[in-house]
């Protein structure tokens, strides 16, 4: 056999056994993995939906897309929550892609109406100490029971009501404009979100 | 081959030889990922998981691979214990795994393990390989403690997400900044250097 020929039998065999060992891991490991994102989702969910609805939201869900709620119009998933059939709210994740650096993905929950119920941060890269007290405070907290009439829209400094932090304004500016956005889309889009049916909403 | 005994096999990868304080090695990660006191634990232990599987299966198959394919056999070996920790953190550390993000898959090109398989376990028995595997994971685990630890506690005034100084503690931002690791780190090495003369003198005299 020549040189090459027979290395090359060697590193096949090495990534042969290499492999095999990856797809027992991944066998094992894919349910739990499963699992752990499941609990991450329904841990989000009941932080941004209210309290009392009794069906499943993370299994009640449709895939809409719109420019407002992300400058890709990628699809997001539409998590609805509801009480003995009537609409209660429904939860999605809205980008911001006006952060001071890199998109933050925001999970809003608002409430049949119009009110947003509660808002979270699932994944930013702002900066440590400044922008990420969006994050590391209760500033989310302001955002309950705001609707699109009730409030002004827009940091202290642009002339709304939600607090900008010293030395930081970019991102609450883009984390209020995003959450604006995405309560614009539900509000005019209300009966779209909840009447579609799971199974032929996907597009 | 050189009969190296155990302890010296442990004192200098963890001390003596430790990979961040004298080698200067595997600086992405460190510098990365030290802003907390758990990262550091959690990416230590996992570098330190994936260098005794890699050290070990070098060591097994080191006879086995022939010279002029040694490097990419190694680099196979490495791959495939990263994937293995990455999904098994994923599993069943999802948090940790979470916060440690992207650097868990780059501990693939960590020059430290791939140092290792090729100065160490390619050379020495499987035992030799683990005690190597081991101390210099543990030593690499220690740089990465104690450099989050500075940080933390400079930089947001917490030690593992306590608060050490109360509330009137203004942190010094610029630590949990990228600059701040390159000046906690030397600072680090200062002390570090200044420890290793001392105990030689010592030993000396």
């Amino acid at each position: 056999m020549p040189h090459f020929l027979k290395m090359g039998v060697i590193l096949m065999i090495v990534g042969l056994i290499g492999s095999t060992f990856l797809a027992v891991v991944d066998n094992v490991t894919r349910a739990p993995i499963a699992e752990s994102k499941r609990q991450e989702l329904l841990n989000a969910l009941s932080q941004v939906l209210p309290k009392g609805f009794d069906n499943a939201p993370e299994k009640d869900l449709i895939l809409l897309a719109d420019k407002r709620i992300n400058r890709q119009e990628k699809p997001v998933e539409f998590y609805r929550a509801r009480k003995a059939g009537a609409n209660m709210a429904a939860a999605f994740k809205v980008t911001a892609p006006d952060g001071y650096s890199g998109n933050i993905d925001i999970l809003m929950g608002v409430a049949s109406g119009g009110a947003i119920v509660g808002i979270q941060i699932v994944s930013h890269a702002e900066t440590p100490g400044l922008g990420d007290k969006v994050v590391k405070t209760d500033w989310p907290k302001a955002f309950a029971g705001k609707t699109l009439k009730n409030a002004k829209w827009g940091v202290k400094k642009d002339g709304g009501e939600f607090d900008q932090f010293a030395g930081a304004t970019i991102t609450p500016r883009a984390v209020v404009g995003a959450v604006k956005r995405g309560l614009e889309y539900f509000v005019e889009n209300e009966d779209k979100i909840f009447k579609t049916p799971t199974a032929e909403a996907v597009k | 081959m050189s009969k190296t005994n155990s302890k010296e096999i442990i004192i200098n990868g963890f001390w003596s030889n430790n990979n961040i304080f004298v080698q200067l090695l595997g600086m992405c990660p460190t510098l990365g990922v030290s802003t907390s006191v758990e990262n550091g634990i959690g990416m230590g232990l996992a570098t330190t998981a994936v260098l005794l599987g890699s050290n070990v299966v070098i060591a097994m198959v080191r006879k086995l691979i022939p010279n002029d394919v040694r490097i990419p056999a190694f680099i196979i070996i490495i791959a495939s214990f990263v994937t293995i920790i990455d999904l098994t953190m994923n599993a069943f550390v999802h948090d940790l795994h979470k916060v440690l993000g992207i650097f868990i898959p780059l501990i693939v090109v960590n020059c430290v393990i791939l140092g290792r398989a090729e100065a160490f376990a390619s050379k020495h028995s499987i035992w030799d390989s683990i005690l190597d595997a081991i101390s210099t994971g543990l030593g690499f685990t220690l740089a990465l403690v104690l450099l989050g630890g500075v940080r933390e506690l400079l930089g947001s005034g917490q030690l593992l997400g306590h608060d050490v100084f109360g509330a009137s503690f203004q942190p010094a931002l610029g630590f949990i900044l990228p600059p701040g690791a390159f000046i906690a780190l030397g600072f680090i090495l200062v002390a570090f250097k200044w420890i290793d003369q001392k105990s030689q003198a010592k030993s000396q005299a």
